[in-house]
């Protein structure tokens, strides 16, 4: 079985392209142990990342985890598409494609789907657990409003994961001692594009509106759409059921639940 | 000797690491270079100002290629009151051209180009990597263990350069009782300033930099302060004793902050961002703490080794961790040439530091640290002094002027220094500075 | 200047201890690398580390203990040195590659 994770290898400070201040997400760290978590012993693992020169740090971590080959895509600044191109070279026969949910950056998250579409695999993101032990593999995806998913994803597929997945193991002392001399691959890569670039970035000042007359019940009121007929304030004492009970009464006489 | 996997671990990549593999790889031994951080220079903060004169002997011309943010060429020594401020001010363009005297620069750039200059030479550097103990046969050291799987890591020499709470000298029983009195320890706020405000504050222009030394403002804590210039920023912080810390109560960031708003430093620092804050410990008592250094197939250099000269107007421990680790790296050369990794073997190294400024320094100056840090030095002198200045420059018309001799017993008595104390101290400045 | 720009100029709030050791970049490990016993705390009559750890990373109970987090510690030892109670701290280095990554000290 063949694997293939992605990492984007990202500058923290909008410094120089250096390993000292760039690196990673815990969720493409997550996404390596994933892979090596699935592989057995003699599947391939392949770690690709579209960086520059300094990217090569990170790779050789990888390859110290447990990764079986690092391919660097000589580029810097390429636009997702065309990174997506150059990585689906790489991933072609991939079983699973294994991307951390969110780099550094907190890019746009739009490699994977791009990959997906090159690959012609299915895709899942957001996923908050994958059982490896499964074939295929079950996920669990995060969807919105606290809700999930659970998945049966067949291979191909691309797969996102999120940092708390799985926290990439430690190498060895051994395997770290190899990997600071270990062979990364290089290939040509895309040419930088033409990127988004950010002019400012700012707050919106909130909109001055003229101050509301009335007072405060109306307000609630107008604000509420209550609209209609006045009603007299009222301060009642109940106990816990009967106050629920009167609120649900009051509700239905204000016409916001049925009769 | 058994099989070890490397000739020599070296622990710990500060410049006395650094240097040591350097040494050792040139040699051509294999060894490895461990650092716990996640690369060369990211723990380690210091005040500022690296005296590199000893790269000459290790890498000529160093100052081409050197991380360096501003050479000094403006020395000052300032003695601080509440309200008062007497400044010494020396001034050479000459150290800001080669081959240079002094130079800011940040650790994490210094030690990593460092560290990255015994690579070049063939050193293996492995990161994030802590050795957590010595293995050990008999009575000699033969390697080390660290925190990766299957971790064990053995050496024919392990040369400890882990810094100053060196648990491997610990260990070994190099150190004997560890009393927090030999200890300082040092805070820092890295202030962000554009560079032309620095420039005009401090009188330098170009890649010229400052350096202020300061005795008092430390709020009444046993200690020193510092201001120093690197490029962009401003280094702004200081050395405290330990057990008087506690004493009066002040914690460190409040000390640097009275330190920021007194009037001589307050018109230097105002309106800059910090950018770090960060604090260490300085091995302050010079010789008196030293451990014994060598051991069977071990060696201790730097920090570690408690070489650090801080005696007030001098705070110099890069210099000393380079210079004692390229030593040590001699001596295992020697010892492996020899066969032999025992102490008796590995005798070069102490040789060399005592034929050389490590121990002379440390010597001459075994005095300095304790009257640096004396309650007279600390916390009556700095009055009488700037009280004398202040009445020498003050025109009390219709009054005339006193004599100097005058102002100055007349200021000795109100501060209560006795003259036998006065004459005791000035000698031991004579001998430690003289 | 203006009296009222002097005014503001002369008054320097302190900065708070938060958004001071907020510049600092600390990767943080999951295990605790120092911890503190806080039954040996009760009683210490110097509490030296109150005052002396620059990171401000014991905080005094109420109820005389110790509260103690490990996150944005600089791994100085000075809590070490200047505690004199045995057993009170366990110290040691967080695993390689995480804790205080220093950029400009
Ligand atoms: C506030 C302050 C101001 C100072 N000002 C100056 C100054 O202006 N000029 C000057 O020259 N000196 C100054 N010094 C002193 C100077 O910083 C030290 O003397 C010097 O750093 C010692 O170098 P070293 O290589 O011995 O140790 P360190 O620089 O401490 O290096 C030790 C290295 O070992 C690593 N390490 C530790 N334990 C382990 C382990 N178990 N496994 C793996 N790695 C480990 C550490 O991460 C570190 O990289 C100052 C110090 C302080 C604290
Ligand atoms: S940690 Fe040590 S110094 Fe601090 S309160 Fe506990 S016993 Fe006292
Ligand atoms: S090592 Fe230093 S920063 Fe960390 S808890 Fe101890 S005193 Fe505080």
């Amino acid at each position: 079985m063949k694997l293939t994770v992605c990492w984007k290898w990202v500058t923290v400070d909008g410094g120089e392209p250096d390993d000292r201040w760039a690196g990673v997400s815990p969720a493409d760290e997550a996404a390596l142990e994933t892979a090596l978590t699935v592989a057995a012993a003699d599947d391939e693992v392949v770690v690709v990342s579209a960086g520059p020169p300094g990217a090569v740090a990170a790779l050789r971590r990888a390859l110290a985890a447990g990764a079986t080959r690092a391919v660097r895509i000589d580029t810097d600044g390429a636009a997702s598409r065309d990174v997506a191109t150059a990585v689906a070279a790489i991933a072609a026969g991939s079983d699973y494609v294994l991307c951390g949910d969110y780099s550094l950056d907190r890019g746009t998250g739009s490699v994977p789907a791009f990959l997906a579409a090159d690959l012609g695999a299915a895709q899942a993101l957001g996923l908050v657990s994958v059982d490896v032990t499964r074939r295929p593999v079950r996920v669990v995806r995060r969807l919105d409003g606290g809700r999930r998913e659970v998945l049966d994803v067949p291979a191909p597929a691309v797969l996102s994961v999120e940092g708390s997945v799985a926290r990439l193991r430690r190498a060895s002392l051994a395997a770290s001692l190899a990997s600071n001399s270990a062979p990364v691959d290089v290939v040509g890569g895309p040419p930088r594009s033409e990127q988004v670039a950010v002019v400012t970035a700012y707050r919106p000042r909130a909109r001055s509106l003229p101050a509301p007359a009335g007072g405060t019940l109306t307000r609630v009121r107008d604000i509420l759409d209550i609209g209609g007929e006045p009603v007299h304030s009222e301060s009642v004492t109940l106990d816990p059921p009967a106050a629920a009970r009167r609120i649900v009464d009051q509700l239905r006489d204000w016409g916001h639940l049925p009769a | 000797m058994p099989d070890p996997d490397v000739d020599v671990v070296v622990v710990g990549a500060g410049p006395a690491g650094a240097a040591a593999a350097t040494v050792l790889a040139r040699a051509g031994h294999s060894v490895i270079l461990l650092e716990r951080g996640p690369f060369a220079g990211s723990k380690n903060m210091y005040g500022g100002v690296v005296y590199p004169r000893i790269l000459d002997q290790l890498h000529p011309q160093w100052w081409e290629d050197a991380p360096v943010q501003r050479w000094i060429t403006r020395r000052s020594t300032m003695v601080l009151t509440d309200d008062q401020a007497l400044t010494v001010d020396f001034r050479s363009e000459r150290w800001g051209r080669p081959p240079f005297n002094g130079a800011t620069a940040y650790r994490p750039d210094w030690d990593h180009w460092l560290a990255a200059k015994a690579q070049a030479d063939g050193a293996t550097l492995v990161c994030s990597t802590t050795a957590t103990g010595l293995l050990r046969e008999g009575g000699q050291v033969v390697g080390v263990t660290t925190d990766r799987p299957d971790g064990d890591l053995r050496a024919h020499v392990v040369i400890a350069c882990d810094g100053v709470n060196s648990f491997l000298a610990k260990e070994a029983g190099m150190y004997g009782e560890v009393d927090a009195a030999n200890y300082t320890v040092g805070v820092k706020e890295t202030i962000a300033l554009p560079k032309d405000v620095i420039d005009a504050r401090f009188g330098v222009r170009g890649r010229e930099g400052q350096d202020i030394e300061i005795l008092g403002g430390t709020g009444g804590v046993n200690g020193g302060a510092f201001v120093y210039t690197n490029l962009d920023t401003l280094a702004v912080g200081c050395v405290l004793k330990l057990p008087k810390l506690s004493a009066q109560a002040l914690r460190p960031e409040e000390i640097i902050d009275g330190l920021k708003r007194h009037p001589a430093i307050r018109p230097l620092v105002e309106d800059g961002e910090v950018k770090e804050y960060s604090a260490h410990v300085i091995p302050e008592a010079g010789l008196s703490m030293m451990p014994q250094m060598t051991g069977d197939g071990m060696l201790v250099a730097g920090d570690a080794a408690a070489m650090c000269l801080a005696a007030g107007i001098w705070l110099e421990g890069v210099n000393f961790a380079m210079a004692s680790g390229m030593y040590a790296g001699e001596a295992a050369v020697e010892a492996l040439a020899a066969g032999d990794a025992s102490a008796a073997g590995l005798a070069g190294y102490e040789r060399r530091l005592r034929d050389t400024f490590v121990l002379r320094d440390h010597r001459k100056l075994r005095r300095a640290p304790e009257l640096v840090l004396s309650d007279r030095v600390q916390h009556l002198y700095p009055e009488m002094i700037a009280n004398t200045v202040e009445r020498m420059f003050r025109v009390d018309n219709p009054a005339p002027k006193p004599g100097l001799r005058r102002i100055f017993s007349d200021e000795r008595r109100r501060a209560g220094v006795t003259l036998r104390d006065l004459a005791r101290d000035a000698l031991d400045g004579l001998r430690s500075f003289g | 200047m203006s009296t009222s720009a002097e005014a503001a100029h002369e008054h320097w709030p302190p900065q708070s201890f938060e958004d001071l050791i907020g510049t600092t970049r600390f990767d943080v490990h999951e295990r605790a690398h120092i911890t503190v016993d806080d039954t040996v705390c009760r009683g210490c009559p110097s509490r030296e580390c109150i005052v002396a750890c620059p990171a401000k990373l014991f905080v005094p109970t109420s109820d005389g203990g110790i509260l103690f987090n490990y996150e944005q510690c600089f791994e100085c030892g000075t809590c070490y040195l200047v505690c004199n109670r045995e057993g009170a701290i366990t110290w040691s280095y967080p695993e390689g590659g995480h804790g205080v990554v220093f950029k400009r000290s």
